[in-house]
């Protein structure tokens, strides 16, 4: 989409990191001027230094200043941005953010506040796709008829889940895979939900054995198209964050792939959707569920540029500039295997502690069909005071096989030196046996803990890190070189 | 000389010993040879053990030592046997609050001259968007706060410095 005029000149990107980078990456492509906003701690990153201007803001934590819409927007209008990109995270999903920034003149890159609102609601967002009829996990909510309530999650028919209404974290939640425990389930999870919420309310849906978390790209222009750009498959993660994702799902047949999809653009279509956005997908048993829309871009947007070779940024600035789509779903065609692995300052092998250090070297692979994200720069330093992640790593290979080696060579090729990373256990995934068959669902991190420990203890590691670090250390090497040489034949003569 | 490094909380003793054509390397508890590192630019090498070469990259903090060889990230620590008894000594006197994790400071519950018992909350930190509350080990007062109202820290980074008061 080269040589297209915008009516704008600069865009303002609300957010930092990898992301911010990414964004600037587009904006220099569509010859438009890159505006940042900053907090102190982050002056020394790459997404400062490569933008045009950088406005600094402020707050009680770091984090608070990317949450202070009124900075933002003054900042925006300093600046004399046309446009504002949020980036994922922080105010993107902020529909009171999106009408400040559209009041003050500025186009917002990405939704209507409508349509975030709708997607933030999740019964909201529920029963519109319920009501469009599109598939939705069955359930049954006690205070919507509270004298029917077993009858109508008996008809949903086994597995059920019973949850309590005001329920999170998993506490008091219950699965019932004979109908004649289905009272007993009920009275213990409401008496769970009365001592832990003091709410006894419940609600009760379909319960996914090993669910599998699918979810479809979209983008939509302000003219009523609306496209799919296939589907991404996330089920590695833990405790709801993301950890590898692939496109497209080893778990799909075409004809289901086809479905799901064509139910996402669907979805889409009928909210009057614009810009780009993410319908996910619980897929399980060979059925799929709504689960929530994303209306934004999503971290993992770059697996679907590599199989499509569509920029998804450029695309969000080009609708946000109110140009309709440049190409019809019949256009968009997927080449060979994406994979992303996301690199976190995080200790897989100590709880998925988080961890901070200065990056005193830094070095990604740099190949044909790797691509690196990184917001990160030599000699910056990591802190906690933002979420771990630090840089993603995506390959495109013509196979799964292929896509699967070359992301663990690619893994195995970042060098950071600094601050600990996930870096092994990413490739320990990678290699997981699971994960190569691409037999894997949600729980799967949990249910193999020892992919997340790592085996240690190969000796010849060992031997070769000792060999390094004596030969590295000053006063180590210094204590030797002040002895005569001896002849190594001699060996354990000090024994 | 022996020189210990603890590599991931297991304690490992070596010597190095100069030979004709590198060093000589034991570690009591596992294997003895020749060994070499040729370094070749900054922080990047090949170490040559019992014969074998591979790339390796390194940089060295203080007294700890990050390698990345054979596709993953490791750090030893220098265990120098003088510091470690300095650091006892320092500690005479004085009660030190520190950080388990790396975070941030969400707030600050004591100010300097504070006469606090043990069990007295004197932090609040936030890691991994939880809040923990860092507390006194042991009766005493306030010396000197580390750290200010939203600072980050890494882990074992002093917060607190308590003197006994008696």
């Amino acid at each position: 989409m080269a040589a297209i005029s915008f009516p704008f000149e600069t865009v303002l990107i609300a957010n930092r990191g990898e992301i911010a980078v990414r964004i600037i990456g587009s904006l220099r492509k569509l010859g438009l001027r890159a505006a940042i906003v900053y907090h102190e701690v982050d002056a020394a990153t790459p997404a400062v230094a490569l933008a045009d201007v950088a406005f600094k803001i402020s707050g009680r934590t770091p984090v608070s200043a990317y949450l202070d819409a009124e900075q933002i927007v003054t900042a925006a209008r300093t600046v004399g941005a046309g446009a504002l990109h949020p980036g994922y995270g922080f105010l993107s999903e902020n529909a009171g953010f999106a009408r400040a920034v559209a009041a003050a003149g500025i186009a917002f890159i990405g939704p209507s506040p409508e349509a975030i609102e709708l997607m933030g609601d999740k019964i909201r967002a529920r029963n519109f796709v319920e009501g469009n009829g599109f598939p939705v996990a069955p359930s049954a909510i006690e205070e919507s008829d509270p004298p029917t309530f077993l009858a109508r999650a008996r008809s949903i028919g086994v597995p059920l889940l019973v949850k309590p209404s005001a329920g999170g974290g998993g506490k008091g939640m219950r699965i019932v895979r004979d109908l004649d425990l289905l009272e007993d389930a009920v009275a213990q999870a409401r008496s769970e939900g009365q001592r832990y919420f003091g709410d006894g309310r419940l609600y009760i849906e379909r319960y996914v054995e090993k669910p599998r978390h699918i979810e479809v790209q979209v983008l939509g222009d302000a003219f009523g198209n609306v496209v799919h750009l296939f589907e991404r498959e996330c089920s590695v993660q833990r405790r709801f964050q993301k950890i590898i994702e692939e496109t497209p799902s080893p778990a799909l047949s075409p004809q289901m792939r086809q479905r799901i999809c064509e139910t996402a653009a669907g979805i889409a279509r009928a909210a009057g959707y614009r810009n780009a956005g993410t319908v996910e997908f619980i897929f399980g048993g060979g059925e799929f569920y709504f689960l929530e829309m994303n209306t934004r871009l999503q971290v993992e947007h770059p697996v679907t540029e590599m199989i499509t070779g569509v920029d998804l940024v450029a695309e969000q600035i080009a609708i946000a500039a109110n140009r309709p789509l440049s190409f019809r779903q019949p256009d968009i065609s997927a080449q060979g295997h994406a994979i992303e692995a996301r690199l976190y300052a995080e200790s897989p092998e100590r709880g998925f502690l988080p961890t901070s250090g200065k990056v005193l070297m830094l070095d990604y692979p740099h190949e044909q069909g790797v691509r690196v994200d990184s917001g990160i720069a030599q000699g910056q330093s990591i802190t906690t005071a933002f979420d771990p992640m630090l840089a993603k790593v995506i390959v495109h290979a013509p196979t799964r096989d292929a896509a699967v080696a070359k992301a663990i060579r690619a893994v195995q090729k970042v060098v950071l030196l600094g601050c600990e990373t996930n870096a092994a256990f990413l490739a320990r995934v990678l290699g997981d046996a699971g994960f190569r068959s691409g037999e894997v669902h949600t729980g799967y991190l949990d249910e193999n803990p020892t992919i997340a420990s790592g085996i240690d203890g190969d000796p010849d590691e060992v031997t070769g890190l000792l060999a390094v670090a004596a030969l590295v250390t000053r006063p180590v090497r210094d204590a030797a070189d002040a002895v005569p040489a001896l002849h190594a034949a001699i060996g354990d003569w000090r024994n | 000389m022996f020189h210990k490094f603890d590599l991931g909380g297991v304690m490992h003793e070596l010597w190095l010993a100069p030979t004709v054509n590198g060093y000589y390397l034991r570690i009591l508890d596992g294997w003895s040879g020749p060994v070499a590192f040729a370094e070749e630019s900054t922080g990047r090498g090949s170490l040559t053990v019992a014969g074998t070469s591979e790339a390796v990259a390194f940089a060295v903090d203080g007294d700890v030592i990050h390698i990345h060889m054979r596709g993953r990230t490791r750090s030893l620590r220098y265990v120098d046997p003088l510091r470690a008894l300095a650091s006892v000594d320092g500690d005479d006197g004085h009660n030190v609050a520190r950080a388990p994790m790396p975070g941030t400071v969400v707030a600050l519950k004591v100010v300097p001259g504070d006469a606090v018992t043990a069990g007295t909350v004197l932090v609040v930190i936030e890691s991994m968007k939880l809040e923990t509350q860092i507390r006194a080990s042991q009766d005493g007062i306030v010396e000197r706060l580390h750290v200010k109202d939203g600072d980050s820290f890494d882990r074992d980074a002093i917060l607190v410095t308590l003197s006994q008061g008696n």
